[in-house]
């Protein structure tokens, strides 16, 4: 019998608000939809992070042989802190039962490890540590942002201390191969720079020799994810008993379903009884014999002598029908609004002003270059369906006025601090007296 | 199976920019290509002149031209036919009538008269002004009637009707056996204020001319070298549903931060004296140019050289300019009030009252080079799929779904 491996992405933007050019280098203008955010953020609260969080805390409780993986974006917590300690708290009582794997990711959800290793690797760093804090576990196993994913990024999440990773089950890299077992990174040796800029953010502890990939079976996911409701697939409806058929036919070492948390509440709404499927699936796997397993157990009970190579030499993602990086940077105004960020890496960390390294960081999500998609006229309808704006052009437009304001700011001479100027003041007031 | 097809249409070839004339053209050549037969009976004041056998190329060779003598003509209410009738000698107006609803009347009867002989299967006219025409000959041949709404009364008047038009159209409206409306902007404009039954209605956008490279004019030849200011395009009729005064406002706010920028007004209509007072009090003398009205290579001229091109129409059934100006390469923003709004995806589209955006988009074209220039190649390669003949193809369809 295969294990199930189900881990849920946890992650909410900070969506841009309507800046105009009028506020620009005109004090501090707000970058982000406040009350936007909120709403939704307690929308899906509601629909979905509370009841589902209520459900898995009951399954995990009543079933022995039951266990999930959750990675919670930092930008997810940072609202959470804002607009949800209940939704913050529901997660802490799941990490409590001891059964739950928190992975890691880029604490922003950021696309930086598509441009700045330092960035990517710092971002790792804030988000393992907060994870600690919150939950009480260091996380071995990473993902990266939406599934982007190559054989160098495996071999620096390996050097970064990672034992595991996770990767979307691409067709054209798995050439007919089930993606149900382990595979492994083709072996190479990083240029020496990597390993230095690697090694500043490292914490100690041993660099594994091996790192293990975990492929997302995309099919039997997206069954779930993406098919649920859909009254004109052939599976329609899926009961518990059917789709864990599928899991057994489909055999291996582990069937890793992977997919976004929102899946349960929200797009898949809680009247086309998702939450009943998902109610039904433990106690039926208990009765015929199956179990749940984290990325982590499923990598521990690997103990084939062979594992075979993965060989991503282009970046992928579970993105789209294409599976690449074109959701995020297809066209020119998502090329041009990344380039134009980064570029502003030094500028920034020299500058040393946290608040404007966190505003230059909450723009990376990636996220914001998603709503720039122009590729309408197939899956594109997708993004359409995940924008809170009009159009690419409506979300370009407020990413530029950001990032223009940004710019100013950091070319502004550095504010005094008030501090000096209440002593220079003192100094006054003395030597008048004097 | 060929279809027949008695229609009651406007000038052919189209005299205006963008609007009805264009529409049709595209329309009936679309048609011609997917197989219908066309007569189209078109009103015309002067039939001599008119008569030029030679704009008919053989592909048209389906189309008959029946000239009814009449004194209507497009976009004009009761009052500028009461302008026209006055410049009319005494004999003629007697002819014609001297008010619009007898006009009609005339054109209406004389439109059956001429028909009589063909033998249609479908009748299709467009706009109220041929509506009466369209009705009586269905009825007097027993057949369908397709009424296809271009611009309705509402739209030309920024909701202040004309009571007698306004009530022709909804009589043509409910005669019909099927309702072509250009948009679904249209669509619910006639269900919430005409009160026709939605499932009455389909929709069939208009499409674009693909653009050949002699109407890619080239920018006129600078004199200097130095980079040429960049321009701002408006271009319509100066009436309250173009919203000449919205783009003024536009520019106000444009010319705040950027007084090097250029706006261009081209066009003539009943607003012109009002727009040109209001630009000098708002102190935009020096950065507007009124063009008045344009031939089509001028108007191709004026896109090529824009940065944007704004169409902040009020309410605007379709807007093919705007497709206009995209097929140029020209970035557009347009009013969210408009059909256009439905099937152009690369540009932006705020509401006409927000003109303060309209600007803040003007503003951000020209300062983002990559969204420029993403607007000027995408934008054009987005309307390919928009074709007549695939669009009429859709008009054939309707016609046999009422004859099955």
């Amino acid at each position: 019998m295969p294990l199930i491996c189900l881990y849920f992405q946890v992650h909410q933007p900070y969506r841009l608000r309507d800046i105009r050019i009028t506020e620009i280098g005109q004090g501090k203008p707000e970058y982000f939809d406040a009350e936007k955010n909120r709403a939704i953020f307690r929308k899906v609260a509601e629909k979905c992070y509370l009841p589902a969080n209520a459900l898995i805390e009951e399954l995990l409780r009543t079933y022995p042989n039951f266990s999930v993986a959750y990675s919670l974006s930092g930008v997810f917590l940072e609202q959470c802190k804002e607009y949800g300690p209940d939704v913050l708290s529901s997660f802490q009582r799941l990490a409590q039962t001891g059964k739950v794997e928190f992975l890691a990711e880029t604490y922003y959800h950021s696309l930086s490890s598509l441009k700045s290793l330092e960035e990517f690797t710092e971002q790792v760093h804030i988000h393992a540590q907060r994870i600690e804090e919150l939950f009480g576990q260091r996380p071995t196993v990473f993902r990266n942002t939406e599934l982007i994913y190559s054989n160098e990024l495996s071999q620096i999440a390996r050097l970064m201390g990672f034992r595991g990773i996770l990767a979307e089950g691409a067709d054209h890299l798995l050439n007919g191969r089930s993606p149900n077992v382990p595979f492994t990174p083709p072996t190479f040796t990083l240029p020496k720079e990597i390993g230095r800029v690697i090694h500043q953010q490292r914490q100690g502890g041993k660099t594994p020799e091996q790192i293990t990939v975990l492929l997302k079976n995309y099919r039997l996911s997206d069954d779930v994810a993406f098919r649920f409701s859909d009254r004109s697939w052939v599976g329609f409806p899926l009961t518990s008993d059917r789709f864990t058929d599928w899991l057994v036919q489909s055999g291996g070492h582990s069937i890793n379903l992977f997919m976004d948390y929102e899946t349960f509440g929200e797009h898949q709404w809680e009247d086309t009884g998702i939450f009943s499927f998902l109610r039904s699936l433990p106690e039926l796997w208990e009765k015929r014999g199956i179990r749940a397993a984290t990325p982590s157990q499923v990598i521990d009970l690997w103990k084939e002598e062979e594992t075979p190579v993965y060989d991503a030499h282009h970046a992928i993602s579970w993105a789209d029908m294409e599976r690449d990086l074109s959701a995020w940077q297809e066209n020119a105004i998502q090329r041009s609004a990344l380039e134009s960020l980064f570029s502003l890496e030094k500028a920034v960390k020299e500058r040393g002003d946290s608040n404007l390294l966190d505003l230059w960081r909450l723009l990376q999500t990636s996220d914001h270059f998603y709503y720039m998609c122009t590729k309408y006229w197939s899956d594109g309808d997708v993004h359409k369906y995940f924008s809170p704006y009009d159009s690419p052009y409506e979300a370009y437009r407020r990413f530029s006025h950001a990032l223009c304001d940004l710019k100013q700011r950091l070319e502004t001479p550095k504010e005094k601090k008030p501090a000096r100027g209440l002593l220079s003041l003192l100094n006054l007031t003395f030597k008048q007296k004097s | 199976m060929s279809l027949r097809s008695l229609m009651f249409g406007w000038e052919y070839p189209p005299l205006h920019l963008g609007g009805l004339g264009v529409a049709c053209q595209g329309l009936v050549q679309g048609l011609i290509k997917n197989g219908v037969q066309i007569t189209l009976v078109l009103p015309h004041p002067v039939p001599t002149e008119s008569e030029d056998l030679a704009i008919l190329s053989p592909t048209e060779k389906h189309v008959e031209r029946i000239r009814v003598q009449s004194m209507l003509s497009p976009y004009e209410g009761s009052e500028g036919y009461a302008m026209r009738t006055v410049r009319m000698s005494k004999e003629l107006q007697q002819i014609y009538g001297a008010d619009l609803p007898e006009a009609v009347a005339h054109f209406t009867a004389m439109s059956v008269d001429m028909t009589q002989d063909t033998n249609p299967d479908i009748v299709h006219c467009h706009d109220w002004m041929t509506y009466g025409a369209g009705m009586a000959a269905a009825r007097y041949h027993d057949k369908p009637l397709v009424t296809h709404i271009h611009a309705t009364e509402l739209d030309r008047t920024h909701f202040h009707p004309n009571e007698w038009i306004y009530r022709m159209e909804r009589k043509g409206f409910q005669a019909a056996d099927r309702i072509i409306a250009v948009s679904n902007y249209t669509k619910n404009l006639l269900t919430e204020h005409y009160g026709i039954p939605a499932q009455k209605i389909s929709v069939v956008h208009n499409a674009i001319q693909p653009i050949t490279a002699q109407d890619r004019e080239p920018p006129i030849q600078a004199i200097s070298s130095a980079p040429k200011p960049p321009m701002v395009l408006f271009l319509g009729r100066l009436t309250i549903q173009k919203g000449p005064i919205q783009f003024l406002e536009m520019a106000a706010a444009v010319h705040r931060f950027r007084p090097d920028v250029t706006f261009v007004i081209a066009g003539e209509g009943n607003m012109m004296a009002e727009v040109i007072n209001r630009a000098c009090a708002m102190g935009l003398q020096d950065c507007i140019l009124f063009t008045g009205k344009v031939a089509n290579r001028e108007a191709d001229k004026l896109y090529s050289q824009a940065a944007c091109f704004v169409m902040p129409s009020l309410s605007e059934p379709f807007g093919l300019v705007a497709l206009e100006a995209m097929a140029h390469g020209t970035p557009v923003i347009i009013s969210k009030q408009s059909g256009a709004s439905e099937v152009v995806r690369h540009g932006f589209a705020i509401d006409f009252w927000d003109t303060e955006k309209m600007a803040d988009c003007v503003l951000t074209i020209l300062r983002e080079q990559p969204l420029a220039q993403q607007l000027r190649s995408e934008a054009p390669r987005s309307l390919q799929h928009l074709t007549w003949m695939k669009q009429a193809s859709q008009v054939r369809s309707i016609y046999q779904s009422l004859l099955s």
